[in-house]
C-alpha cells in the first residue's frame, strides 16, 4: 500500500500524523504533511493510513497503490 | 457599492428559483442555541443549501459535502473591499460589521496571493513544532491559575482560567507585554457574546476601542524596540510584493488577537461543562489520558465547534450541487451544522471519544483555515490536563452558567462556576508566574520563528 499527499490540497491540519504519526511528518515552518518513506505503508500500518486518510478535513490523502 | 451585489437577472423568476429552500435563519437570536440540534436536523434533511432573507439575503450551507464543495471553490471569495472600490464584496461577517475607523482587512478577509504571504510569514510561528516551545510557559500559567483557587475550592472555569491563559499565550506570540492580557480580554469576548443592536453596546464599543487603540500604538513601538513575535513578523514582512501599512499591521493584530482570545475559550468551557455532566467519560479521560486527549480534543472541537461559520461570496456564477450561484451572492458557510452531518458522522449528536475518521471542519476549510489551530489546541489540552490532574471532581451548577446571549458567531460561555475538593498550591500565583514567563519568554526568544535558529 502506498498514499499520497496533495500538497496543494493539504492545509496543515494535523491529524493525519495525529492518527498515524509513523507514517506522516508535518514540516517545522509550515505543520503541512508530508508521507514518510516515499508514501510506502509498513505492512502492519494499513489501518492507520485508512484511518489517516479518513481523518483527513482537506480529503488531501490519496491511497496509490493497493 | 449596493448595486455590484443586486441581483440582475430577471428578479421574480429568480426569487422562485431561490426559494425553493427558504428558511427563517435568525443566527444571533435567543432561540439559535437551544434550537440548533433540531434545526441542524431540518436543514440536513431538507435544504443542505438553504436561502435566507434574515440580516441580508444569503445562502446557509450546512451539509459537510456541500461545505467542502462550497469552500474550497476558487469562486468563493472572503474579500472584503474596505472602500469600496473593487467590487463592493463584503467579507467574511453576517451581519457586516461596522468596524468605524479601523477598517482595513486582516488576512482572513483576503484572497491570494496576500493570503498566501501572510500565512508564509505567519506559520512558523504558530506550526506544530513552534507552538511545542511553549507548552512550559503554558503548564506554568495554567498551574497559576488553578492555584489561585485551589485551596479556596471555588473558581470560576471562565474568568480565572480559560480566558486567561490563551490570551496570555497569544500576548507572548505577538511580542507584546504579557501583562497586557487583560485590556484586551473581557474587549474580544464582550465583542463576540452581544448581539447586533444590543443595549450594551456602547460599552462594549468603548473598551473594544482601547484594545485596538492599543495595539494601534504596539505597531510603532515594536518598530523603535524590534524583539521577536508577530508584529515584528509583520513589520519586516513583504506581502503581494510591498511592505504593509501601520495600518494593515494593525488589522492583522486585531484578527490575531481576536482569533486568540475567544476561540479556545470557548472550547475549554464548553468541554469542562461536558465533562461535568458526564462523570464517568471524565474519569475514563483523566484515566487514558495519554491516549484519549488527542481524540477528545478533535471530538470536542467536532462538537462544539467554537467559531459556528463564516460568510463568503461568489465571484462568479457557478453551479455546485445543483444549486446556481450567481455572482456577488453571499453565502453563510456553516461549520457547526457541517460538523454534524450524519453522512460522515456516526451518531453526530454524541460525544465519542472512540470516533474515528473525525475529519471535522472546526477550524473552517481551503486555504483560510484558522492559523491558530495549533495554538488552540495544545492550549486546550494543557488546561483540560491540569483541571483532571488538579480538580478531578468538579462539578458545574447549570444554574449559574451563563451562555453567551448569541452564539452566532462564537458557541462560547461568560461564566461557568464550579466547586471541587480544596487542594494545596504548587507555586506561587498569576501575579508572580507572568513576570516569571516574561523572563524566560524574552530570555529563550520563544516569539521568534521556530526556523528562525537554524535559518540564521
Ligand atoms: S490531515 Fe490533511 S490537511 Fe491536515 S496535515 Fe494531514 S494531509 Fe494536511
Amino acid at each position: 500500500m502506498k498514499v499520497e499527499v496533495d500538497e496543494h490540497a493539504c492545509q496543515g491540519h494535523t491529524l493525519c500524523a495525529m492518527v498515524a504519526p509513523d507514517l506522516f511528518t508535518l514540516r517545522d515552518e509550515d505543520g503541512h504533511s508530508e508521507a514518510n518513506n516515499g508514501g510506502e505503508v509498513p505492512r502492519g500500518l494499513e489501518q492507520a493510513a485508512n484511518s489517516a486518510i479518513s481523518s483527513c478535513p482537506e480529503r488531501a490523502i490519496r491511497m496509490i497503490e493497493d | 457599492m449596493d448595486d455590484v451585489n443586486t441581483v440582475t437577472t430577471d428578479g421574480a423568476a429568480k426569487t422562485e428559483e431561490l426559494k425553493k429552500c427558504p428558511i427563517d435563519f435568525e443566527r444571533h437570536g435567543p432561540g439559535f442555541r437551544e434550537g440548533f440540534v433540531d434545526q441542524t436536523h431540518e436543514l440536513h434533511a431538507k435544504c443542505p443549501i438553504a436561502w435566507t432573507g434574515s440580516y441580508e439575503d444569503h445562502w446557509v450551507v450546512s451539509g459537510m459535502d456541500q461545505v467542502f464543495a462550497v469552500a474550497r471553490r476558487p469562486e468563493v471569495t472572503n474579500f472584503r473591499d474596505a472602500d469600496g472600490s473593487v467590487n463592493g464584496y463584503k467579507g467574511i461577517s453576517i451581519p457586516a460589521y461596522d468596524y468605524g475607523p479601523y477598517d482595513t482587512p486582516s488576512f482572513l478577509e483576503l484572497d491570494p496571493p496576500e493570503q498566501t504571504d501572510f500565512r508564509k510569514v505567519l506559520n512558523p510561528y504558530m506550526s506544530p513544532a513552534a507552538v511545542a516551545r511553549w507548552v512550559p510557559i503554558i503548564d506554568e500559567l495554567v498551574n497559576a491559575c488553578l492555584d489561585d483557587h485551589i485551596e479556596s475550592g471555588s473558581i470560576d472555569f471562565i474568568d480565572d482560567l480559560a480566558t486567561v491563559v490563551p490570551a496570555i499565550t497569544t500576548m507572548g506570540m505577538l511580542g507584546l507585554p504579557l501583562a497586557d492580557w487583560d485590556v484586551h480580554s473581557e474587549a474580544q469576548h464582550a465583542l463576540m457574546y452581544t448581539p447586533p443592536g444590543s443595549p450594551d453596546h456602547e460599552r462594549v464599543m468603548k473598551i473594544v476601542m482601547a484594545s485596538r487603540a492599543a495595539l494601534t500604538d504596539a505597531v510603532p513601538e515594536v518598530r523603535a524596540n524590534p524583539r521577536p513575535g508577530f508584529v515584528d513578523a509583520l513589520l519586516n514582512a513583504t506581502i503581494a510584493g510591498r511592505e504593509l501599512t501601520d495600518q494593515e499591521i494593525t488589522g492583522t493584530l486585531m484578527l490575531l488577537v481576536g482569533g486568540g482570545f475567544d476561540t479556545t475559550t470557548a472550547l475549554t468551557g464548553q468541554s469542562l461543562l461536558w465533562l461535568s455532566q458526564h462523570p464517568d467519560e471524565r474519569a475514563r479521560l483523566a484515566e487514558e489520558i495519554d491516549t484519549l486527549l488527542d481524540p477528545a480534543t478533535e471530538e470536542f472541537l467536532r462538537y462544539f465547534t467554537p467559531a459556528v461559520g463564516d460568510a463568503r461570496t461568489f465571484s462568479d456564477n457557478v453551479e455546485i450541487d445543483g444549486v446556481e450561484f450567481k455572482e456577488g451572492e453571499r453565502v453563510w458557510v456553516s461549520w457547526a451544522m457541517a460538523n454534524r452531518s450524519p453522512d460522515v458522522f456516526e451518531n453526530p449528536d454524541e460525544v465519542d471519544f472512540d470516533r474515528t475518521g473525525n475529519r471535522h471542519a472546526a477550524f473552517g476549510l481551503g486555504i483560510h483555515r484558522c492559523i491558530g489551530s495549533n495554538v488552540a489546541r495544545v492550549v486546550f489540552k494543557r488546561m483540560i490536563t491540569a483541571v483532571l490532574d488538579r480538580m478531578p471532581d468538579f462539578v458545574i451548577d447549570p444554574n449559574a452558567v451563563v451562555h453567551y446571549e448569541s452564539v452566532g458567531q462564537i458557541n462560547g460561555l461568560v461564566n461557568l462556576p464550579a466547586t471541587f475538593t480544596a487542594g494545596e498550591r504548587r507555586g506561587p500565583g498569576l501575579t508572580t508566574t507572568i513576570e516569571r514567563a516574561q523572563k524566560i519568554v524574552v530570555d529563550e526568544q520563544l516569539a521568534d520563528r521556530v526556523t528562525a535558529r537554524r535559518g540564521r
